[in-house]
């Protein structure tokens, strides 16, 4: 067979393919200490929380076990509210796999104290979007909350 | 002065608290899915197999007859030669008897030892054979030098594969 013969179908040739499952490589993330707190206000009590440092006038969302400017430990968490200001938004027309969104849809930066949540914007009207204007979390139902971000359903127009 | 500084060591979780769903975590896993092409040669190789026939290649400068079949010899450094069929008789060049299975595990009181071998077979060059398994055999009664011959596989089972030959066995 000459070099520029190129196998176009691997079919035809005896392939080993031991498929997915030849290198089992599977991880846990756990949400940490902070994160762990954050999820579990949200499930339970269906609130956005952040940490306060008091030093730097700072609240991060979600909430933190460190100032990232002061390196101070933060335990004093805040119920920050679910409303927010939308501070960024992109409009999305294609999937995690690249594939194309039948409907497009929006995706929003929303800033709640002085953190940035990212999330989905239930609002499909880019006319009556600005940046700037205030933003709600729409919340699951408390049994259909799961300790994640998709506790939260999406963001809304207030 | 006072000392503010507060030490964290991480947190440690126990598998418990990891399944018992209370500790938020995502699960993800890499897709290392891949396959490995045989080439030509030992394509051609396996495709003779699953018919039930061993077929090596020829260098034409040195005569060996060489098994597994490859596209060049390696010892001249050029392209091999024409398909040789050889026979599915063979000697045992070489033997273990394995008390543990392919993962390292003991194998069970009671339980067979595996019996890999390396094949010498009739009609490739002399020291050209394929790693296989003997069976049908008496572990103690094995020698290097005994002849052997492949156990095929019904042909309706045979998938183009080194194991569509069952094992090796005394003749």
């Amino acid at each position: 067979m000459a070099i520029l013969e190129r196998i176009t179908r691997n079919i035809d040739n005896c392939i080993w393919n031991p498929g997915v499952e030849a290198f089992p490589v599977k991880n846990k993330y756990t949400a940490g200490v902070a994160g762990q707190k954050f999820f579990e206000e949200l499930k339970s009590n269906g609130k956005i929380c952040g940490t306060t440092c008091e030093k730097c006038q700072t609240t991060y969302v979600p909430g933190r076990i460190y100032c990232e400017q002061c390196f101070s430990r933060l335990d004093k968490w805040v119920d920050v509210g679910t409303e927010g200001i939308l501070f960024s938004y992109t409009k999305v027309y294609k999937n995690k796999d690249g594939s194309g969104k039948e409907n497009p849809t929006l995706m929003a930066a929303v800033k709640i104290a002085d953190g940035l949540i990212m999330h989905r914007l239930g609002e499909t009207n880019l006319d009556k979007l600005a940046i700037g204007i205030k933003v709600k979390a729409v919340l699951k139902e408390k049994t259909d909350r799961t300790g994640s971000i998709n506790d939260i359903s999406h963001f809304a127009i207030v | 002065m006072e000392d503010k500084t507060v030490i964290s060591g991480g947190t440690a979780l126990t598998d418990e608290e990891i399944n018992s769903g209370k500790i938020f975590l995502t699960e993800d896993s890499l897709n290392c899915a891949y396959a490995w092409d045989a080439g030509v040669a030992i394509k051609h190789y396996l495709a003779e197999l699953k018919k039930g026939k061993i077929i090596g290649k020829e260098c034409k400068k040195c005569n060996r007859i060489m098994l597994p079949p490859r596209m060049f010899c390696e010892l001249c450094f050029i392209p091999s030669g024409n398909w040789i069929y050889v026979k599915d008789t063979g000697i045992v060049n070489t033997f273990s008897i394995c008390y543990v299975h392919w993962d390292a595990s003991r194998i069970k009181p009671g339980e067979k030892p595996h019996l890999p071998a390396v094949i010498e077979i009739d009609g490739a060059s002399p020291g050209m054979g394929i790693m296989h398994i003997l069976g049908e055999v008496d572990p103690e009664k094995i020698k290097i030098g005994m002849k052997v011959k492949a156990v095929w596989k019904p042909e309706k089972d045979r998938t183009g594969s080194i194991t569509d030959i069952k094992y090796f066995k005394p003749l």
